[in-house]
């Protein structure tokens, strides 16, 4: 049945692809960067039509701050960031065509012959979701929680050592 | 259902897109952007399995919890390879990194 909430889903799912598509196709970095933004924005707003409103939330924030540095990190580190002049930076382009549609014509095939169970009509309110995903990871998903922060205290230290440069440390 | 199928496909898609980002390529921070978006082609389909087939358990919820922060930790050390990159040789460009294994 047709009804409002696929609509949205589909014209969201349309966007969030065109963007995706947009990030390889423009030349011109900054674009790339913003058009990932985009994408993300519009995954977020998906999770909302999801009803899943405190993920939404999250990734609508992490994905503009986390993407809005990487279009600095474009600039600081590509010697085109503008595409002004039009290079090439890609390579295997045959390839990776092959495969990405080799990936994407799997997974599309085997949701499509996959038996689902029953869907569910009805989820929890905002409330009660946030207070079960909160006792979730309080109790039941705890240890995987205190994975993802030791693994955030790893990257940290990890990412500030490799950035270090190596002459200060022979010194 | 139709919903949850319409979903899939749409993260299906979006999982190629990045795919063939990540294989084509050469630049550091480019690869990484299809990386990004493989992410969250995944974390799309967990959250519409969690919204259309188990809505009363929150392990998928948490399981999308994890891949924001296997993408935060993406971002993180590979801007700091990118940098230390950079600061020896002046490019991120990964076809130059052949050179690593002479």
């Amino acid at each position: 049945m047709i009804t409002i909430r696929l609509i949205i889903l589909i014209v969201l799912g349309l966007g969030a692809i065109w963007f995706g598509w947009r990030v390889f196709m423009t030349s011109s970095m900054v674009r790339s960067a913003f058009s990932l933004l985009a994408n993300m924005a519009i995954l977020g707003m998906m999770f909302l039509v999801m009803r899943a409103e405190f993920l939404a939330v999250l990734q609508i924030m992490m994905m503009a701050t986390e993407m809005s540095i990487m279009a600095i990190f474009m600039m600081m580190y590509m010697m085109d960031p503008g595409g002004m002049g039009d290079m090439d930076m890609s390579h295997q382009k045959k390839t990776s065509i092959a495969l990405a549609l080799l990936a994407g014509v799997a997974v599309i095939l085997i949701v499509g012959f996959s038996q689902w169970d029953a869907i569910a009509e009805n989820v929890p309110t905002t409330a009660q979701q946030n207070y079960d995903l909160g006792m979730e990871l309080m109790k039941r998903s705890m240890m995987i929680f205190e994975t993802a922060g030791t693994s955030i205290l790893v990257a940290m230290i990890a990412a500030a050592a490799s950035a270090l440069p190596f002459k200060n440390r022979k010194k | 259902m139709i919903e949850l199928i319409s979903v899939l496909i749409v993260g299906a898609i979006l999982f190629g897109i990045g795919l063939y980002g990540a294989l084509s390529q050469t630049n550091l921070v480019m690869i990484m952007m299809g990386v990004e978006l493989m992410l969250g082609a995944g974390m799309l389909n967990l959250v519409a399995l969690w919204r259309y087939l188990h809505p009363e358990s929150y392990s998928l919820q948490v399981f999308v919890l994890v891949g924001m922060t296997v993408m935060a930790l993406e971002a993180a050390v590979g801007f700091a390879i990118g940098t230390q990159r950079f600061r020896t040789k002046g490019s991120v460009e990964m076809e130059e990194t052949s050179e690593m294994k002479e």
